[in-house]
């Protein structure tokens, strides 16, 4: 697995969601993770910050994660930045947004820890490959 | 068990917030009406079901997913224009979101929630029907509208590395659980990784529910349940801080070490014997500065308690609205003053005043349309719910532009329930007269109509007002309107008191109820029927013995007076003197409360002194076998004196 220092963005604005992901990715070893409450405030954070993944809501106000995944591989610094988009909908219209606008990876709510590490692991073995 | 065993943290935290996001819900649903095309308004509804929605697939709460999903697919077809809101499609709507309010407390007494009510799920279901029916039509199936942009091939969107070796239609077949027969590219590397079916699935260790279906565990699940019952009649236990409040509390117990460590080091000086001027103002210095600390610190603690009464206020447009629309009146509900903070405690024991205020406006303050049209009035209304702090106090004001409260027709009435007699209704002002709503009998039986009747009557607002160290006084102008007035102190933990002096022995009074202190001059004492009394600015008030009242002897008399102010009635309370005042935080007797204390504090110099609470004395005073009593208080206080 990646490292587990490994800094950690997570967008939602529901804040119990947030702690959910935080929670799943603790129990993965991860401990190192900040949170956004929207894409906007997302991507002043990735902007002035450094992190190495981005765990991120869709539906949100203001910026919504498919406007940030779109503002994320658009900006120079930013566009390698691995994105894993989590979602309540897994409609083939959202699932070929999401990976035409470049996601990593995409997980349906609700998941476990299991999937989680799962679908984080298929992110990490591309990027390591 | 709870069905959520495991999950209480999670699942405090997702009732506390999808709560908050339902009552916003309800109140964009009132907006909503107003406006129905208003395109924010549909899209941040939507969303709320969504998020709802989301969180509750984490605690597993299937039923609660499939009527967030329903109401939430209508939403996408009202704000995509597919449909439009009808009044009775409205109805279906309020009727889903409380469908969603009862889930809520279903999961709030640690189950899962039952289905809901078929009727609402069928009416939902018919509305997406047929605006499916309608979309038929002209145009083909929505997802034929999104295909032609999927054939554009990825490459179009350039794909960063990492995401390359990522077989989308893979990924796309396992979550909608059919292969993807659109023709989009593959990748020009191979292909990698099907994702599982299994992954994608609810994750949830079943064992649970297994568990609970086994018969003996149906039985313990009974039991629990009621339990649960009982947790969730109990208030919040968790409260959400600002995390710059609560950054604050931290800086200031970090300075407040820094003064100790330096106290610290001047006690080894000072004991060593090095007592010269330096070392005196140094110590000075730190003392003051850890007085000023201290009292921060306790103001940050207080405010991680505030919370602002929104929170409460936004649970009120919806239910003015439902019963308007129940007795057929044009009712809008004016909050003001949201963002004002109030004590957390004081906040949950506002709610049901409040609400019995807010209907009472409705119902009996606001005319008819016909009534308002006649009197040339608009038929809307408004009803204002308004909040402020006024110096160290909350204000909150219900005000109605209806018809207003006549001191005549309040007073007959009162007559004609027995209430008060002739006579008496006879010596009332008209301010005195439209108090009269508050007393026990007046308003619950005329007023239990079938929408604002609860058995519950002005008097219990009252009191509960008045438990909270509050007041509510009323305006009312016939034909204009009436206004509710309530007045509370900012917090519940600090009680503002006066000290008195029985012998050596201080007790602490509230000083809310204190109007002012005079000298007793024992020669102009009256005795009327039995009772000293004293004229005070033409005002015959009582005068009553505060040894008297404990059960104490009499030692000497009493030199001064406290003019009190308890429920409806002054009097005087005779003590033998003062030691100022202090606000003391109350530390509760939890197992031991004799009555007519209610509390004690610590004085600086380390004394315990009793805070007194006056109602519970003067009953005891009123009641027949009050010898027998105050020989308990005075048992119960001498232990403490």
């Amino acid at each position: 697995m990646a490292d587990p220092k490994m800094r950690i963005l997570v967008v939602d604005d529901f804040s119990t969601m947030r702690r959910i992901v935080r929670n799943l990715l603790k129990e993965l070893g991860f401990s190192n993770v900040d949170e956004a409450e929207d894409g906007a405030m997302a991507l002043q954070k990735l902007q002035n910050d450094s992190f190495e993944f981005v765990v991120t809501d869709w539906n949100m106000p203001n910026m919504d994660g498919l406007q940030l995944l779109q503002a994320i591989r658009k900006s120079a610094a930013l566009k390698h930045l691995p994105v894993l988009m989590i979602t309540a909908e897994a409609k083939r219209e959202n699932i070929i947004a999401a990976a035409q606008a470049g996601a990593s990876g995409y997980i349906v709510k609700p998941f476990t820890a299991a999937t989680l590490a799962e679908k984080l692991q298929k992110i990490f073995d591309k990027m390591g490959g | 068990m709870s069905a959520f065993a495991g999950m209480e943290d999670l699942l405090q935290d997702f009732l506390q917030e999808a709560g908050d996001l339902l009552s916003d819900v309800d109140n964009k649903l009132v907006d909503l009406e107003r406006s129905p095309d208003d395109h924010r308004l549909l899209n941040e509804i939507f969303r709320g079901f969504h998020t709802i929605k989301g969180g509750a697939g984490f605690l597993n709460a299937t039923e609660l997913v499939k009527l967030c999903h329903l109401t939430e697919n209508l939403f996408d077809k009202l704000r995509n224009a597919e449909m439009a809101l009808t009044p009775a499609l409205m109805d279906t709507i309020m009727a889903a979101t409380q469908g969603v309010r009862n889930m809520f407390g279903e999961i709030a007494q640690g189950r899962q929630p039952d289905p809901a009510p078929a009727e609402v799920v069928t009416t939902l279901r018919a509305a997406l029907e047929g605006a499916a029916e309608q979309k038929k039509a002209p145009s083909a199936a929505p997802a034929a509208a999104t295909a032609p942009s999927t054939t554009t091939p990825p490459s179009s969107a350039p794909l960063a590395g990492p995401m390359r070796g990522l077989d989308w239609q893979a990924l796309h077949g396992a979550v909608t659980g059919r292969p993807a027969e659109l023709p989009v590219a593959k990748p020009a590397v191979e292909p990698v990784a099907k994702v599982d079916v299994a992954g994608l699935q609810p994750h949830f260790p079943p064992e649970g529910r297994r568990a609970s279906d086994k018969p003996g565990a149906v039985a313990s699940g009974t039991t629990s349940g009621r339990r649960a019952d009982e947790r969730a009649a109990a208030r919040e236990t968790t409260i959400r801080v600002d995390t710059a409040r609560l950054d604050q509390v931290l800086n200031l117990s970090g300075e407040i070490g820094l003064t100790k460590n330096r106290l610290t080091s001047l006690r080894v000086d000072i004991l060593a014997g090095r007592t010269d001027t330096d070392t005196l103002q140094a110590l000075d210095q730190a003392v003051s500065q850890l007085d000023l600390l201290v009292s921060d610190l306790q103001n940050s603690v207080m405010k991680t308690r505030m919370q602002p009464i929104g929170r409460l206020f936004q649970k009120y447009p919806r239910i003015a609205r439902d019963l308007a629309r129940q007795l057929g009146k044009d009712v809008e509900l004016a909050l003001v003053g949201e963002e004002t903070e109030v004590d957390k405690t004081m906040i949950e024991d506002l709610a049901d005043p409040l609400i019995h205020l807010i209907r009472n406006a409705v119902d009996h303050g606001v005319e008819s349309p016909q009534e308002r049209l006649a009197a040339g009035k608009q038929v809307k209304s408004v009803v204002r719910l308004e909040a402020r702090q006024e110096g160290d106090h909350i204000v909150l004001i219900i005000a109605d532009d209806g018809r207003g409260m006549s001191p005549e027709r309040i007073r007959a009435k009162a007559v004609e329930k027995g209430i008060i007699n002739e006579e008496e209704a006879n010596t009332l002002d008209d301010r005195q007269s439209l108090n009269l709503i508050f007393l026990p009998g007046f308003s619950t039986m005329s007023q239990a109509s079938a929408v604002s009747g609860r058995g519950v009557g002005m008097d219990v607002v009252k009191t509960n007002i008045q438990k909270l160290n509050g007041s509510i006084e009323i305006r009312s102008e016939p034909g204009k309107g009436s206004v509710f007035v309530i007045s509370l102190p900012l917090t519940l933990a600090i009680l503002p008191v006066l000290l008195v002096l029985l012998g050596d022995q201080p007790f602490a009074l509230p000083l809310s109820m204190v109007r002012e202190i005079l000298p007793i001059d024992h020669a102009r004492m009256q005795e009327v029927g039995g009772k000293e009394t004293l004229v005070v600015r033409g005002e015959i008030l009582p005068v009553i013995s505060l040894a008297r009242l404990l059960g104490w002897p009499q030692v000497r008399p009493p030199e001064y007076g406290v003019l009190m102010q308890a429920a409806e009635r002054s009097f005087i309370l005779a003590v033998d003197n003062f030691a100022g005042r202090d606000d003391a935080v109350i530390k509760a007797l939890d197992d031991f409360r004799p009555r007519g204390v209610a509390g004690v504090t610590t004085l600086s110099n380390g004394q315990i002194v009793l805070i007194l609470d006056m109602k519970e004395l003067l009953v005891d005073l009123a009641s027949p076998n009050d010898r027998e009593t105050r020989g308990g208080h005075a048992r119960a206080l001498e232990i403490f004196a």
